[in-house]
């Protein structure tokens, strides 16, 4: 054995290219409405891990029940074409729609709604298949000093409060949480860094942050003014603003862990 | 390569795949003793992954040991040790000790970490940085067979280890990108040598 050097081990922080899926397509909204066409998710996730992007994340947000094996079949395609992990979430109502995703060639699998609806699940889905695969997505909303908790794409409001709901979820056996702020999503003007470290401090498992990144810059901030252990973004790479190298290669000059 | 009926076995196969080997998917644990090499996936539970290869698990230890190269993926490695702390069946006992959980604050560890290694296995590879995604770790009497380690919080994972012609990873490499396709190639080309 002759370690290189001490230090290295450090984990590396994450970006994550967020795919977001209507129809068989790449879509990306503003504030989750008025959606547009950006491309399609096999040749988009391949030329994101040519670029470096860490990890993937397909968000299924069609999520209507007739067109399930469409969207499995989708996913498949998409993994075939990736040697990074890849995260599918959306429409995900049980267990057994999280082995279906599995089986299809997912690697971690995120569920919202349906884990407020019964939190259970998580147990369930952790035991079956093991806390590294079980991601729990949450939608915040800022409420005076706190965050509450938004189900079905952000139309639902809940009276869980998005600290507590984390925590909770860690307990049941969750892998990791993927935060998207409500208020920041969509409009690129940053991350929302307090709900972030609120949500970061307040749990062991990795938290992903999302929603609001315009620039570079943002996911620096993010990364590095809280706990993150990963920064996803949507729109920045999907119309080519920038690309996951060049936010890897900015990172890196500023001292913080890439891959 | 072994199907314990545990999900997502496409990413290990198409990487292989990628790398030049021809794979062949079965869950009859019998026809693994005879293959000319055997991969053992990173999906699944400890306790259903060894209920699955039950009786066979003899075989499959002689043939390892005749000189079948062998390559275990997280806890496809870790069925290698006598038994774990995630379950009560036995391993398959090639390396002698045990699986424990991770003593660490921020269990599973998920993500990319570096592994530091001399191994032939890393030949090739400009980042050492690799995906995990676990919650527990192999702890082999023998530390002869620790043939990488990755540091988290204050622990020193073993992250390679090697017996001979078994080599075990508790990293994903078909899941680290241009990294990982480089440590699976050289494998199949020490597997090759093998034959």
């Amino acid at each position: 054995m002759c370690p290189r050097s001490r230090g290295e081990g450090v984990q590396a922080k994450r970006i994550i290219p967020c795919l977001d899926v209507k129809n068989g397509k790449v879509v990306k909204g503003v504030r989750f409405k008025g959606l547009s066409d950006v491309g399609n998710p096999p040749d988009m996730a391949e030329a994101y891990e040519a670029q470096g992007a860490d990890e993937v994340t397909f968000l299924d947000i069609t999520a209507s029940l007739e067109t399930r094996q469409t969207i499995l079949d989708l996913v498949s395609e998409t993994a075939e074409r990736l040697f990074v992990p890849l995260t599918v979430g959306g429409g995900i109502r049980t267990a057994d729609d999280m082995r279906d995703a599995l089986n299809a060639g997912a690697d971690k699998v995120s569920v919202n709604s349906a884990a407020i609806n019964n939190p259970d699940m998580i147990r369930e889905c952790a035991e079956r298949f093991g806390s590294q695969c079980v991601v729990i997505a949450i939608d915040a909303k800022k409420e005076g000093d706190s965050w509450n908790v938004y189900t079905h794409g952000g139309t639902k409001r809940t009276e869980l409060d998005a600290v507590e709901w984390a925590r909770r979820a860690e307990e049941l056996g969750a892998g990791e949480i993927l935060l998207t702020s409500m208020d920041a999503d969509g409009v690129k003007e940053g991350y929302d860094i307090p709900l972030t470290k609120a949500v970061a401090d307040a749990v062991n498992i990795p938290v992903i942050a999302s929603g609001g990144c315009g620039s570079k810059e943002h996911i620096y901030e993010v990364l590095t003014g809280t706990n993150a252990a990963a920064a996803l973004a949507a729109s920045i790479f999907h119309y080519n603003e920038c690309t996951v190298g060049e936010v890897k290669e900015f990172l890196r000059e500023r001292g913080v862990a890439v891959r | 390569m072994a199907d314990y009926g545990a999900g997502n076995l496409h990413s290990l196969r198409k990487a292989l795949e990628r790398c030049g080997a021809v794979v062949t998917v079965t869950e009859s644990m019998n026809t693994l003793a005879e293959a000319e090499c055997i991969a053992f996936p990173g999906v699944g539970a400890f306790d259903n992954v060894m209920a699955r290869i039950g009786d066979a698990s003899g075989e499959i230890v002689r043939s390892i040991l005749n000189g079948t190269p062998c390559l275990g993926i997280c806890i496809g490695m870790q069925i290698s040790a006598d038994g774990s702390e995630e379950g009560h069946l036995p391993g398959i006992g090639l390396i002698e000790g045990r699986v424990v959980r991770m003593r660490a604050e921020r269990v599973p560890q998920i993500g990319w970490n570096h592994v530091l290694s001399d191994d032939p296995l890393f030949e090739g590879i400009d980042s050492l940085l690799f995906y995990f995604a676990h919650s527990f770790v192999i702890s082999p009497k023998d530390p002869g067979v620790v043939r990488g380690i990755t540091e988290y919080e204050s622990m020193t994972i073993p992250s390679l280890v090697r017996k001979n012609n078994f080599v075990g990873s508790q990293f994903h490499p078909e899941k680290s990108g241009s990294s990982g396709l480089r440590f699976l190639s050289n494998f199949v080309e020490f597997a090759e040598g093998c034959l």
